[in-house]
C-alpha cells in the first residue's frame, strides 16, 4: 500500500508537468529535458491532495506513456528514411551546385580574352570558382613570403561591393551581387600567374612592372567583355575596364610589394 | 512572423534612404565624352562673360579620385612610408576623398555666399575633373625625383587645371568682391593640396626632408629604402640630359 502510494505521489508530482508536456508535445528532444527538470523541481510537492485527481493519474499514465515513446520514433524514423533517400539522393557535385564543365569554360573565356563571350554562361552564380582561385591567389602569396589572406579576402569583398554599385548605375537591367562576385572572381585568375612567377623573380624591377601591367590589363580586358556583354552595354565596355583596371592594381601592388 | 514584417519594414526603409537610383543619371556616359572633358579640363575658357555650361556627371570624377588614390599607394609604396596610427590604403582614400567632397562642399558653400550659379553636382564634377592635373602631375613625379621637375609640373599643370576652373567660377559669379573671394580660396587650395601630396607622401631626396618638414615627423616616419638603384638611376639621368640639351 504504501509502495503504491509513493507510485501515486510519483504520478501525481509528474502532473504538473502534463500540461506543460501537452503543449510541448512536439518538441521531442526538449519533452524529456522539462520532464526531468519539472520533476526534480515539483519533488517537494506536499502530499495533501495527492488523492483528488485519480482520473488524471490514469491519463498521465498514457500521458507518460505516450510521451515517451515520441522521443525515440522520429530518431528511428530519420533513420529509415536516410536509408531509404541514399539511393534517391542527387550525386553530391550536383547537390553542391559545382558543375566541372562550367567551370572549365568559364575558366577558357577568361584565359583567352581575344575569344567573344557567351553572355549567358554568367547567369548561374557560381562561387566554386572564383573562391578556388582566391585561395591559389593566397597559397602562391604564401610561397614568396607574404602571408596576405586577410588582404586578399577584404579587397575583394570591397570591390564587389564597390562593382556591383557602379554597375547597378550603370546598366539598364541590374546586377545580383553573386553574379558580380563571380565574374570578378574568374578574372583574377591571371593575378595567380603573376604572383606565382613572384616567386621565381622579384617583381620590383622595370620587367616586373612591364608584366605587372600586362597582367592588369588582361584581367580588366576580361572582366569587362564579360560585363559588356551580359548586360548589353556595348559601348561602355572601356568605363568598364577602368575600375576593374584600379581593382587589379591594387591586387598587383598587393602582390609586388 | 514578426520576422516577416520587420523585413519589409527594413526592406521599405533601405529602398526609400538608399535608393542610388537617383545617382543613375549622372552615370550615363560615353568613353568618348569621358575622354574629352578629361582634355577640356586643362584648357582654361576664355569667355567669361558667359556662363560657361558644366557637365554634372559623377562617373569622371569618381575614377579620378581612385586614380589618384591608386597613385598616392603606388607612391607611398615605392618610398616605404611608414604610417603609424591607420593604415596606407585608409589614409590614401581619406585624403583623397576627404578633399573632393570637403572641398567641394566649403566652395559650394561659398558659392551659396557669393551669389554664384553653381550646383553641387556641377561642383563636385567641375573639382574632380580638376583633380586630372593633379594625377598626371604625381604620376610623373613619383617616378622621376626631380624637385625643379615638380615645380615646373605643379606651376604648369597644376595651374592649367586650377586656371580652368576659376575660369568657370569667375563666368557664373557677379560682382569682383565674390570672384576674388570664391576663386582665390579655390585657387590656393587645389594648388596647395598638389604641394601638401607631393611633399607628404614620397621619398624626399636626403636633407630637403630635415629642413622642410621638421615639425611634421611625429605622424609618419621614413625609413631608407633599398630598392635597386639602376632604375632611378638611369631616369634621373635621362631627365638631367633632357634639361641639359634644352
Amino acid at each position: 500500500m504504501s509502495n503504491f502510494e509513493q507510485f501515486h505521489f510519483d504520478f501525481y508530482q509528474s502532473n504538473y508537468t502534463i500540461d506543460d508536456q501537452e503543449e510541448g508535445y512536439n518538441s521531442y528532444g526538449s519533452n524529456e529535458n522539462l520532464c526531468g527538470s519539472r520533476k526534480s523541481q515539483t519533488g517537494e510537492q506536499p502530499p495533501a491532495s495527492a488523492f483528488a485527481p485519480s482520473e488524471m493519474l490514469l491519463s498521465s499514465q498514457n500521458y507518460t506513456g505516450q510521451i515517451l515513446q515520441p522521443t525515440y520514433t522520429p530518431n528511428t524514423l530519420s533513420h529509415l528514411s536516410y536509408a531509404d533517400g541514399f539511393d534517391e539522393e542527387p550525386p553530391l557535385l550536383e547537390e553542391l551546385g559545382i558543375n566541372f564543365e562550367h567551370i572549365w569554360q568559364k575558366t577558357l573565356t577568361v584565359l583567352n580574352p581575344m575569344k567573344p563571350a557567351d553572355g549567358s554562361i554568367m547567369n548561374e552564380t557560381d562561387l566554386t570558382g572564383p573562391m578556388v582561385f582566391c585561395l591559389a591567389l593566397g597559397a602562391t602569396l604564401l610561397l614568396a613570403g607574404k602571408v596576405h589572406f586577410g588582404y586578399v579576402y577584404g579587397m575583394s569583398a570591397i570591390g564587389c561591393l564597390a562593382m556591383h554599385a557602379l554597375l547597378n548605375l550603370m546598366s539598364v537591367p541590374g546586377v545580383s551581387h553573386g553574379c558580380v562576385a563571380s565574374v570578378l572572381g574568374y578574372c583574377l585568375l591571371p593575378m595567380v600567374i603573376l604572383s606565382s612567377s613572384a616567386v621565381v623573380f622579384s617583381l620590383q624591377g622595370i620587367l616586373g612592372t612591364l608584366l605587372a601591367l600586362f597582367i592588369i590589363g588582361w584581367c580588366s580586358f576580361s572582366a569587362s567583355k564579360i560585363f559588356s556583354s551580359a548586360l548589353a552595354m556595348e559601348g561602355q565596355q572601356l568605363l568598364i575596364a577602368y575600375p576593374c583596371a584600379l581593382l587589379y592594381g591594387l591586387f598587383a601592388l598587393l602582390t609586388v610589394f | 512572423q514578426m520576422w516577416q514584417a520587420g523585413k519589409r519594414q527594413a526592406s521599405r526603409a533601405f529602398s526609400l534612404y538608399a535608393n542610388i537610383d537617383i545617382l543613375r543619371p549622372y552615370f550615363d556616359v560615353e568613353p568618348v565624352q569621358v575622354r574629352a572633358r578629361l582634355l577640356e579640363s586643362m584648357i582654361p575658357v576664355k569667355m567669361i562673360n558667359f556662363p560657361q555650361k558644366i557637365a554634372g556627371e559623377l562617373y569622371g570624377p569618381l575614377m579620378l579620385v581612385f586614380t589618384l588614390v591608386a597613385i598616392l599607394l603606388h607612391g607611398m609604396k615605392t618610398s616605404d612610408t611608414i604610417i603609424r596610427e591607420g593604415t596606407l590604403m585608409g589614409t590614401a582614400i581619406g585624403t583623397c576623398f576627404g578633399y573632393w567632397l570637403g572641398v567641394s562642399s566649403f566652395i559650394y558653400f561659398l558659392a551659396y555666399l557669393c551669389n554664384a550659379q553653381i550646383t553641387m553636382v556641377q561642383m563636385l564634377s567641375l573639382l574632380g575633373y580638376g583633380l586630372f592635373g593633379h594625377c598626371i602631375t604625381l604620376f610623373v613625379t613619383y617616378n622621376i625625383h626631380f624637385h625643379s621637375l615638380f615645380y615646373i609640373f605643379w606651376l604648369g599643370v597644376g595651374g592649367l587645371s586650377t586656371l580652368r576652373m576659376v575660369a568657370v567660377l569667375v563666368s557664373r559669379t557677379v560682382g569682383h568682391t565674390q570672384r576674388l573671394i570664391l576663386c582665390g580660396t579655390l585657387a590656393a587650395l587645389h594648388m596647395l593640396f598638389l604641394l601638401y601630396l607631393h611633399f607628404a607622401y614620397h621619398k624626399v631626396v636626403e636633407g630637403i626632408l630635415d629642413t622642410l618638414e621638421g615639425p611634421n615627423v611625429p605622424p609618419f616616419q621614413r625609413v631608407a629604402r633599398d630598392i635597386p638603384v639602376v632604375p632611378n638611376a638611369v631616369l634621373n639621368t635621362t631627365a638631367k640630359a633632357v634639361a641639359l640639351t634644352l
